[in-house]
């Protein structure tokens, strides 16, 4: 079920400062995904998140979720969140810890006085569903991070709510369990097919999870797209920072001529990806990630985006090294295979490919 | 419990307002009165004569000493012992827990009868044994001195003490610890340079918790120290208004006002170290387990100190107080004894008229006057911890007021007040004077358990389709069970032994129980006394076993009550 949400604000009093979480959010969820907000912490997206679910009311703007409109201030629509018919995994997973693992799972299906004998299958094959066969009877309290996590999922799947919702829910966990849970919820989610709303700051998370992902900052949705689109054609600064490891490297647009928008910075004349309606004298970033440079060790005859560098610490990090090589005063981060033969204050050359350096608004 | 009730906030800062401020403002225009019945024009009189007064200075000196004496004895014996129950491998720990709850249910009026039935110069048990056994004349101990109610006012605050100091022992980063012994200090120079002194926010906090708690103390000043001529403020204030011919409200509160400021700044100081304790006494990782030191040889001589102290803090009272309402009058026990004991003392106290109404009355008190200050700790604590607005802060602040209440004080306050209103002499003066005075023990437990419930858990019962009450009745209220029974067992087991605001706001018809038993005392009458001592102590026994079965109960049918 699709979810648009039109012009969103909700503003707050903490500690006599008013903050806004939302400025004008637009955004439309596309139906039976997986959508990722993603954004550091204090951007919104929990916010967002509480009001599409009902735990918060915004200030003005509209929510529809399929066809109904859950909220609207100009119409003066707030259907309360026990009305929405919606599933949350919350980031403390919220399990009731005075109940079973049975009892919590069907409270959804208790609270609409469903049949007991309907509540007891439908129990059964949420969790089977989600691996927990045979814990019905265990006390809640008696469970590990994970299992929580999943008596958390079976709980928000068991009424087959219109979306599911999760709000930072691998957070509590440690990293290793993160990733085996990752996957997990990204198989669990993909069978069901149905429209997952996902909130983290993790961006790992949010690339591997999501079919598509928004990107927050200071209550304003900066980028919409793919995971792919997000991390590889991002022109916003602070989006490619965000999402990744990246050099940065300030210029100014010199000209564009057919395959290649040349930029002029401190470490020399960049070709990057064209952008044919930047006009010549444009203050901007150029942004290349690490994987894409190429450290040379003989000194190529031509080409373009060639930086001659000193290698100026190197980093085992397990399968590479994290290079810091300084061309002229410009630091510029590079991952340097094991085997490649650099050693720390030797001269490389550095070779961007064209294709990658992206310019990005300042 | 999503909507914030416009009226609730400001309906509970003018019931909890009136319990706390009442009493004080009462107390201040009274002290500046000449009489009860009338406010009259304004007089310092009573202040001069009160502070006038040449046997002031020595009460002043004995509350300091008793006061001060009795905060280092509860406090050290509580570090002794948390620091035993926290950081070594002394065996069976239960007796820790046991230490720190059970002696709460021991009314302090028969804790301090049973040690001056033991220990007092003329017939103490103790006394009387030792005679006995050396051929002697006279007595070796005398409890009826300041370093005799030292002792029992350090042990009776032991709890208190413990309760404030394990904690905070137990949540010490052990860490710290252990960098000590690398760099090469030994484990009493750590303990010395590093833990004590990492720990004095606790430490402190228990001292001035005790103090303020010695300061209220009326039970140990007026069993043992009335009989030896010591007075201290609480029992001075005591003899001003209900011996002699004229009671005379306005000296005697124009002396409290000065137990009572003390109590107060002092409790503000306690609630700034424990706040900021909480922020220095750093709280470690989760699934951090404490180095535990080996005691060695000393294990079991260490446990048999803990066990004596369990001992003589639980099973000592009671054992001395059936004994003596057995036996027609003091002796030691034996195969004389043993001959002359009856149950005259208890045919006789169960036939006493108004033992029998203070029974009634006691029991109205604890039952329905804590269930009345529970119902009431409830709404604060919900709007203290959840609603959490600049209006809770005040609430918070006004209910912690009666926290630093010396009973009798208060009692004097609002003696002020209930003579011009219908309520004087009837139980509900006392009823209102016990809620107003032990509301912090009501709100305690709740707060800690409404703190427990974090807001997701009621959110997502909502995402789940639960409307408010259904939420309220499955999810907030089983959670809260556990908070509300702990919170009933000590207001009714406060109430059930109440003595220092009885002393003042009792009439003839409204006696309770620990009021009788005072009584007793002062007429020498200690098998009776100790006959309705015991039945005291039993009926509030009763009451907690009842509360927790009760709790356990409610527990388990809301949390599986199908929908």
């Amino acid at each position: 079920m699709e979810i648009r949400i039109r012009n969103l604000t909700k503003s707050y009093f903490a500690e006599g400062k008013r903050i806004q979480a939302l400025v004008d959010v637009n955004l439309t969820i596309p139906p039976n995904q997986i959508f990722t907000l993603l954004g550091p912490s204090g951007c919104g997206k929990t916010t967002l998140l509480r009001s599409v679910v009902g735990l918060e009311t915004p200030d003005s703007g509209e929510i529809a979720i399929g066809e109904e409109i859950v909220f609207s201030k100009e119409k003066g629509i707030f259907v309360p969140a026990e009305k929405r018919g919606l599933g949350m995994v919350f980031q403390t997973y919220a399990i009731w810890p005075h109940m079973t693992v049975f009892d919590n799972v069907a409270y959804p299906l208790q609270v609409r006085r469903d049949p007991p004998s309907i509540i007891r299958q439908k129990v059964a094959e949420t969790l089977r569903f989600v691996q927990l066969e045979g814990f019905e009877n265990r006390p809640a309290t008696q469970l590990s991070g994970g299992q929580q996590q999943r008596v958390a999922l079976a709980r928000a799947l068991v009424a087959e709510p219109k979306v599911i919702l999760f709000d930072e829910p691998l957070s509590n966990l440690d990293a290793k369990l993160r990733e085996e849970t990752r996957k997990e919820l990204r198989s669990f989610l993909t069978k069901l097919g149905i429209t997952a709303v996902y909130v983290t700051h993790d961006r790992i998370e949010a690339l591997s999870l999501s079919d598509r992902m928004a990107v927050m900052k200071d209550g304003r949705v900066v980028e919409i797209g793919t995971p792919k689109e997000i991390y590889f054609d991002s022109d916003q600064k602070f989006v490619a920072d965000f999402i990744g490891r990246a050099n940065l490297i300030s210029g100014r647009i010199v000209e564009t001529n057919g395959r290649y928008t040349w930029a002029d910075s401190p470490i020399g004349r960049i070709a990057c990806r064209a952008k044919p309606e930047l006009v010549p004298g444009t203050e901007v970033s150029v942004c290349i990630r690490p994987e894409f440079i190429e450290i040379l060790t003989k000194e190529p005859n031509e080409g373009v985006n060639l930086f001659r560098g000193k290698v100026h610490s190197l980093i085992f990090v397990g399968d590479a090294y994290e290079g810091e090589i300084r061309v002229g005063e410009v630091s510029i981060l590079t991952r340097v295979e094991a085997e490649a033969g650099i050693e720390e204050g030797g001269t490389v050359t550095l070779h961007f490919d064209p294709q990658r350096c992206l310019i990005l608004s300042r | 419990m999503a909507k914030r009730d416009p009226f609730l906030t400001p309906g509970l800062i003018l019931i909890v307002g009136f319990l706390t401020v009442c009493p004080v403002v009462m107390l201040i225009l009274g002290s500046f009165s000449p009489q009860l019945e009338s406010f009259g024009h304004f007089t310092a009189e009573k202040y001069i004569k009160a502070y006038g007064d040449p046997a002031f200075r020595e009460v002043l000196f004995n509350t300091v000493i008793f006061v001060a004496g009795s905060a280092v004895v509860a406090t050290i014996l509580a570090l002794f012992l948390a620091y035993l129950n926290t950081r070594t491998n002394i065996p069976f720990k239960f007796l820790f827990r046991v230490i720190s709850i059970i002696p709460m249910m021991i009314p302090h009026i028969l804790f301090a009868v049973s040690w001056a039935l033991l220990l007092n110069p003329s017939n103490g048990l103790i006394n009387l044994a030792l005679r006995q056994l050396f051929q002697i004349e006279g007595s070796w101990f005398n409890i009826y001195t300041l370093p005799g109610m030292i002792l029992v006012e350090g042990l009776l605050d032991l709890p208190i003490a413990y309760l404030v100091i394990a904690p905070a022992m137990g949540a010490f980063d052990v860490s710290m610890e252990e960098s000590s012994r690398v760099c090469g200090a030994s484990t009493l120079r750590t303990l010395l340079r590093i833990t004590l002194p990492i720990l004095r926010p606790a430490i402190l906090a228990a001292l001035i918790l005790v103090i303020v708690r010695s300061l209220a103390s009326f039970a140990v000043p007026s069993v043992i120290g009335m009989p030896g001529r010591i007075d201290v403020l609480a029992t001075h204030i005591y003899r001003i208004v209900s011996t002699g011919f004229a009671t005379d409200y306005g000296t005697a509160s124009a002396i409290g006002m000065s137990a009572l400021s003390a109590a107060v700044v002092l409790i503000y100081i306690y609630r700034y170290l424990t706040s900021a304790g909480e922020r220095y006494v750093t709280v470690s990782s989760r699934g951090y387990r404490p180095t535990v030191i080996d005691l060695k040889g000393a294990r079991y001589p260490l446990f048999a100190l803990v066990g004596l102290f369990s001992f003589v803090l639980i099973l000592l009272p009671v054992l001395v107080l059936f004994y003596t309402s057995l036996v027609p009058y003091s002796m030691v026990p034996g195969a004389k004894a043993l001959r002359l004991m009856s149950w005259k003392h208890w045919i006789a106290v169960l036939s006493d008229p108004i033992s029998l109404v203070s029974l009634k009355n006691s029991l109205f008190l604890g039952t329905l006057g804590a269930s009345l200050g529970v119902l009431l700790s409830i709404f604060v604590s919900y709007v203290i911890v959840k609603v959490r607005t600049r209006a809770s802060a005040l609430l918070e602040s006004l209910s912690f007021l009666s926290f630093s209440f010396p009973g009798i004080v208060i009692g004097i306050g609002f003696m002020w007040f209930f003579v011009r209103t219908p309520l004087y002499a009837t139980i509900w003066a006392l009823l209102i004077g016990y809620i107003a005075t032990y509301l912090p023990y009501g709100i305690r437990p709740l707060s800690s358990a409404f703190i427990q419930i974090h807001s997701h858990l009621e959110e997502s019962s909502r995402v789940c389709g639960a409307r408010t009450l259904y939420t309220l009745r499955r999810i907030v209220l089983p959670l809260l069970v556990p908070g509300i029974v702990s919170a009933w067992i000590l207001m009714a087991t406060m109430f059930l032994r109440e003595l220092s605001v009885s002393v003042v706001l009792s009439r003839p018809g409204t006696e309770v129980l620990a009021v009788q038993i005072l009584r007793f005392a002062e007429d020498g009458l200690w098998g009776r006394l100790s006959a309705l001592g015991i039945v005291m102590i039993l009926i509030s026994t009763t009451l907690v076993v009842c509360a927790y079965l009760v709790g356990a109960r409610l527990t388990r049918t809301t949390a599986v009550a199908g929908g």
